[in-house]
């Protein structure tokens, strides 16, 4: 696993777009906004390397934040000079509301990618880099308010041991998401998934990183990784209550949801 | 595991839970992870239980899982604990937020309600009506130990829809949201249930005994005056909101006498058919018809 990341960690990004025809953003953002995080989440992604899910998360915290002080404002008719300028203040100096993303990723290049795309795209605060093993991370317990993993709990070797220490790591009442390739019933829709999956992809892969096996490799373990219903009951097993999972696309992407209650 | 289970989710052992905790400790601010048995999580897969919110005896692990409360009734906590942040967030995920905070759980725990606050509201609607009905058993057992007088029946529908409406006045200002969002398609086979069994219990108490037709103008009459009532609750800005009470008087006094009405309506009715009869036999022997013979 760490050998393909390596070799894939700088076209990572281009290569997601490619393959999956850019819809990979927009799966990452409605798990953001299934989250729907408030202002003050602290929040773990794992193997999320180049930072989309953080990224997403900082700006819809921000937004957040910006309304919650519109709306304070708003109420307050007779506001005096001093209190008008301490709220835009407390905009400026604490825009994210004390809310913080760590990034973990097992690999180093990933995440090197990562902190160069947050430095290009100007994020600064509330975002830090840890390097980490899901199936023994590098935290306390009873840490986190939400745990995401997109797209990486399929390359994880011992999935009950990465969703015990998701269990470990979050705090009660905590959240634990996934996103990740998942089972497509529909057999016509299947077919067609197959097709691309197995004949187009490797080739792009080959083309655009210069890398065939890794994709190949790519699509092979989402063929292996568990099906909805398993991974539901895998998560019920470490612990996770109000498990649930929302299929996307058909069954192409699911986001599995459960509560550490 | 052959028990077919209709719930989504499975109603199972609450073993390592962190938050759920035995009922019957009560304030507990720190979440207890200590309590975690051994249950390993590779023991034989959950069974499903088609029981109800309290688990009373499971599968595996039986032994200290009877006294667990169970997911519901957890969320349950939380939605009471939101309702205060209610008249400052309104109807929201982040009154929910705040509300699982004041537990010692994670703000994300709201992420276990729909975002437009439903289930709050619901989960406020219903608790009210509860109340209701606590009250009108109580005044009922007065009633019937010869401690208080029976009222009569519009006072005791007034007092009823007065006191009902009396749980609305702390989140008075959020409550036309609530309304409206209480309308959405999806939420409203759940609020007309509890809209009608509410009705259904004020007339319970106020002594409803018919079987015939009656009893659905009496619901339908008494869901109007409710319904007019808390509209005009919603505006009302006079002290303690007299107005809105002299209102539901004078709706209850016009139910009252449309029950008159209808006996009147009647008596004059064959009054006038007799008057009639009496015209037409007049006619009928002033034209001659009846001539006899």
């Amino acid at each position: 696993v760490h050998q393909v990341f390596e070799n894939v960690a700088e076209k990572y990004d281009v290569m997601n777009d490619s393959m999956s025809l850019g819809i990979h953003r927009l799966w990452k953002d409605i798990l953001v906004r299934k989250m729907n995080p408030s202002p003050g989440t602290l929040l773990v992604d794992v193997a999320g390397g180049t930072g989309d899910i953080a990224f997403r998360f900082i700006n819809y915290v921000r937004s957040v934040r910006g309304r919650q002080l519109q709306q304070k404002l708003k109420r307050h008719q007779n506001l005096s000079w001093q209190e008008i300028s301490k709220s835009y203040q407390e905009e400026k100096t604490n825009p994210l509301g004390d809310s913080q993303v760590v990034v973990c990723d097992i690999n180093k290049e990933m995440l090197k990618v990562g902190k160069q795309k947050a430095q290009h795209l100007g994020y600064s605060e509330g975002l830090s880099w840890v390097l980490g093993n899901a199936e023994e991370l590098p935290f306390d317990d009873d840490k986190f308010d939400v745990y995401t993993i997109a797209f990486g709990i399929r390359n994880v070797t011992r999935i009950d041991l990465a969703l015990e220490e998701a269990y470990r790591v979050l705090k009660p009442g905590g959240r634990f998401l996934c996103l990740e390739f998942s089972h497509v019933s529909n057999p016509l829709l299947s077919r067609l998934y197959d097709l691309y999956s197995f004949q187009v992809i490797p080739v792009l892969g080959e083309v655009i990183a210069g890398d065939w096996k890794s994709y190949q490799y790519l699509v092979e373990s989402i063929r292996r990784f568990p099906p909805q219903e398993e991974l539901k009951a895998m998560m019920e097993d470490a612990g996770f209550f109000k498990v649930d999972y929302q299929n996307l696309n058909g069954g192409i992407v699911a986001i599995h949801s459960g509560f550490k209650l | 595991a052959g028990l077919r289970c209709q719930l989504y989710a499975p109603q199972r052992a609450l073993r390592t839970s962190a938050a759920l905790r035995r009922a019957s400790e009560e304030h507990r601010k720190e979440p207890n992870s200590q309590q975690h048995f051994d249950p390993h999580p590779a023991e034989p897969p959950p069974e499903r239980e088609a029981q109800g919110p309290s688990p009373s005896s499971t599968g595996q692990g039986g032994q200290e899982s009877e006294d667990y409360e169970s997911e519901e009734q957890l969320q349950h906590r939380i939605l009471t604990a939101a309702m205060e942040f209610v008249p400052e967030h309104g109807w929201t995920a982040e009154a929910i937020a705040e509300g699982a905070k004041t537990l010692g759980l994670s703000p994300a725990a709201a992420g276990m309600f729909h975002t437009d606050g439903s289930e709050l509201i619901l989960h406020f609607v219903s608790q009210c009506n509860t109340k209701l009905t606590d009250l009108l058993e109580q005044e009922q057992k007065l009633v019937q130990l010869g401690e208080a007088e029976k009222k009569p029946t519009d006072q005791f529908l007034r007092d009823a829809v007065e006191a009902r409406l009396r749980m609305l006045i702390p989140y008075i200002e959020k409550w036309p949201q609530a309304v409206s969002i209480l309308l959405l398609p999806h939420n409203i086979p759940s609020s007309l249930s509890l809209l009608s069994s509410m009705i259904d219990d004020i007339w319970h108490y106020a002594g409803d005994q018919s079987t015939d037709f009656n009893w659905y103008t009496r619901r339908a009459v008494l869901t109007g005056i409710y319904n007019t009532t808390e509209l005009v609750m919603m505006q009302d800005t006079s002290p303690d909101f007299e107005d809105t009470w002299r209102f539901l008087a004078n709706r209850v006094a016009d139910a009252m006498n449309m029950g008159d009405a209808a006996k009147q309506v009647q008596s004059t009715g064959a009054a006038l058919a007799q008057g009639l009869m009496g015209a037409a036999v007049t006619i009928s022997n002033l034209t001659g018809l009846n001539q006899r013979r």
